[in-house]
């Protein structure tokens, strides 16, 4: 009798140890997708997609009104100019959905969908490219979905499947004409927007988890995870590394100018220039490793680490003059600390930062770093 | 010479080998708990390299866990031995006429009964966990493989990056081997298996992991005479268990996971045979029953 208690309790031990890997949509299966909209933010956190107002700090709605063990959101939401939150779910059922916040349900409290997309066969992890009435949305499962935004369906059909294969994780990227898209397969393809004729496609050494950017001078600035900063001719795809940094690249860079702001995951901060080909910037490493892109605001860049010193300490946000000095840093308060990996994002006067492992779900700093009165945002409270 | 270099070293009375076996593989799973991200960091390591080494094209890495799971039984087969021999030595006890009377004979006083299964255990030279200790090595076998495996796919970004900071061995250039081709067959191995079948999702790996599940559990139920032995009640039960659960497992469960289920009941029903041990009368049925009869 004891033995078979022993071996039940085993069975249900083992049970519940790998059923907390990845049963139902968890809260830090990944970092949250964040995305504001004038006074609102939009937080894409595990179960939910939270509509914050940035005035108070208080939850305006949560999608879905209740928990759906099939989807599970991280995808950062992206607002379309109608004012449709258009998120992707990571969770079984793979769906791509436009939420409407101008329609609520009055039973739930919260918005019903505009369309839902459920032909992809992977996870939702990048955010889709709005280009005129098409939606360009890149999939885990290698493929970039064309909808068509103004066809009134609520069940949509991709206009065009285009098969690029690899992990699609990046929010692909345009300059009106083309649509360029990085792959986690080493790949950066080069799309016509209009007839999604696959222009180039090139072969870089390595994976590509953040999006190319286009830099001043017209060219395409990408970095990859074997620490090459890679410039890319849109029209050809030729490329030559120019810059070596000294850990994995992860985010996507940020222009201004002709300079162009980049982060590893040793923690090393660049700011490259483009017109001599250098970078500005002497060493700095303030603190622990970087995922998330540079948020480019008036007076300094912002930067957000994962964690301190230590990998237990919590992740930081340092404003870095442009000039390559530190001006303030915070440390993400609260008993539980948190580690950033998810971009910072600046709306309502407000710098909005979503922390993994933290007690908050959502903090704003202003432009001094002083924190919001209303935050941290929890939801419930 | 001293002659006392030449003496067997003998262990201070009360403690057994089978009692320092017991203590050693405990301590090792409190080493291997303690050390946990360290233990699926290796996992993962061995499992990237031996997926590099064959190439990382498609199907690939379905085979690197084929192959891994076969060196984790060449490794566990010393364990998968005593567990066989263990439980060979038990169930020969429980069909012992001296064991079977004493339970009778001491039904109703159990401090007594202890102690005189305790003797017969030290005459036979028996140790009661001998059976059951490897089985627990086991359990964090299968819970560091499914970790391993999610990690080294790395199907969120946060496991990508928990994944760069696991590679351990120097030579594993994991930026290049990112992402993995999680293709194998007609499956993606980073999510659960189905079969579109008259427009039903048909989980034919679930199916085959339940199968061969039963399978080995019945060739390892070893004859008994005793209808009242509860040690063979037990293997009976978890002959319908085990195949459930893992069955269940696989349905949910990358089938990554399954790949290893599979590949590990396989193996284990070939060691069983290669030894002489596999109970193939068991598959019939009423097979177990048709040998208590007959004796």
């Amino acid at each position: 009798m004891r033995k078979k208690l022993v071996f039940v309790t085993l069975v249900l031990l083992i049970a519940v140890i790998l059923s907390g890997c990845v049963g139902g949509p968890v809260r830090g299966a990944s970092w949250a997708g964040l995305a504001a909209n004038g006074e609102t933010a939009y937080l894409a956190d595990g179960a939910f997609v939270y509509a914050i107002n940035l005035n108070d700090g208080r939850e305006i709605w949560h999608y879905p009104a209740k928990v759906d063990s099939k989807q599970l959101f991280y995808a950062t939401p992206v607002i379309t100019s109608d004012g449709l939150i258009i998120v992707g779910s990571a969770g079984t059922n793979h769906s791509l959905i436009a939420i409407n916040p101008g329609t609520i349900d009055p039973k739930t409290g919260s918005p019903i969908e505009a369309w839902i997309f459920t032909a992809a066969e992977d996870h939702w992890v990048a955010p889709p490219l709005i280009v005129g009435d098409k939606l360009f949305a890149p999939n885990g499962d290698g493929n970039l979905y064309v909808l068509n935004l103004s066809d009134g369906q609520s069940t949509k059909k991709a206009e065009k499947v285009i098969e690029l294969g690899g992990r699609l994780w990046a929010q692909p990227i345009t300059d009106g004409t083309r649509v360029f898209v990085t792959s986690l397969d080493h790949s950066i393809v080069a799309i016509d927007a209009a007839t999604y004729e696959v222009l180039w496609h090139e072969n870089l050494t390595s994976a590509i988890p953040g999006s190319a950017i286009i830099g001043a001078d017209g060219m395409l600035y990408v970095g990859t995870l074997d620490s090459h900063f890679e410039k890319i001719d849109p029209a050809t795809g030729k490329h030559e590394t120019v810059l070596t940094t000294e850990g994995w690249l992860w985010g996507t860079p940020a222009v201004e100018g002709d300079n162009i702001f980049i982060a590893d995951l040793t923690g090393q901060l660049y700011s490259y220039n483009t017109s001599t080909g250098t970078n500005n910037w002497s060493s700095i490493k303030p603190d622990g490793a970087v995922t998330a892109n540079p948020l480019i605001l008036p007076d300094f860049i912002l930067f957000a680490t994962e964690s301190g010193k230590t990998e237990e300490d919590p992740g930081n946000i340092f404003a870095v003059s442009r000039e390559g000095k530190i001006l303030w840093n915070e440390e993400i308060s609260g008993e539980k600390g948190g580690k950033i990996y998810t971009t910072p994002v600046f709306a309502g006067n407000l710098i909005l930062v979503a922390p993994l492992g933290a007690e908050g779900y959502l903090y704003a700093y202003d432009l001094n770093g002083r924190q919001a009165s209303w935050s941290p945002f929890i939801p419930g409270q | 010479m001293n002659n006392s270099s030449n003496e067997t070293p003998t262990l201070p009375a009360g403690i057994s080998s089978g009692f320092l076996k017991t203590v050693g593989i405990a301590a090792l799973l409190v080493l291997v708990i303690m050390r946990w991200n360290d233990f699926i960091s290796i996992f993962a390591n061995v499992l990237l390299w031996i997926y590099d080494l064959l190439g990382n094209g498609p199907h690939m890495f379905g085979i690197a866990i084929i192959l891994f799971t076969i060196l984790i039984r060449l490794v566990t087969w010393p364990l998968n031995a005593q567990q066989m021999k263990g439980a060979a030595a038990m169930q020969e006890m429980n069909n012992d006429k001296e064991w079977q009377a004493i339970q009778k004979k001491y039904a109703k006083d159990k401090e007594k009964l202890q102690a005189e299964q305790m003797r017969i255990y030290r005459e036979k030279g028996i140790n009661p966990f001998g059976s059951c200790l490897p089985t627990l090595i086991q359990f964090p076998i299968i819970i560091a493989l499914y970790q391993s495996i999610t990690r080294a796919l790395a199907s969120t970004p946060l496991d990508l990056l928990k994944l760069s900071r696991s590679i351990i061995f120097p030579f594993l250039n994991v930026s290049e081997l990112i992402p993995l081709n999680s293709k194998f067959l007609w499956m993606n191995l980073g999510q659960p298996e189905s079969v579109p079948f008259f427009g039903f999702a048909l989980p034919t790996l679930a199916i085959i992991v339940a199968l061969t599940t039963y399978v080995q559990s019945k060739l390892t139920l070893p004859a008994t005479t005793n209808p009242n032995d509860q040690s063979a009640a037990m293997g009976q039960s978890m002959a319908i268990t085990m195949p459930l659960m893992l069955g269940w497992f696989a349905l949910t469960f990358p089938s990554g996971l399954s790949v290893y289920f599979i590949t590990s009941n396989l193996l284990g029903i070939i060691q069983y045979a290669a030894q002489g041990k596999a109970n193939w009368r068991n598959l019939l049925p009423g097979g177990q029953k048709q040998l208590q009869q007959k004796k």
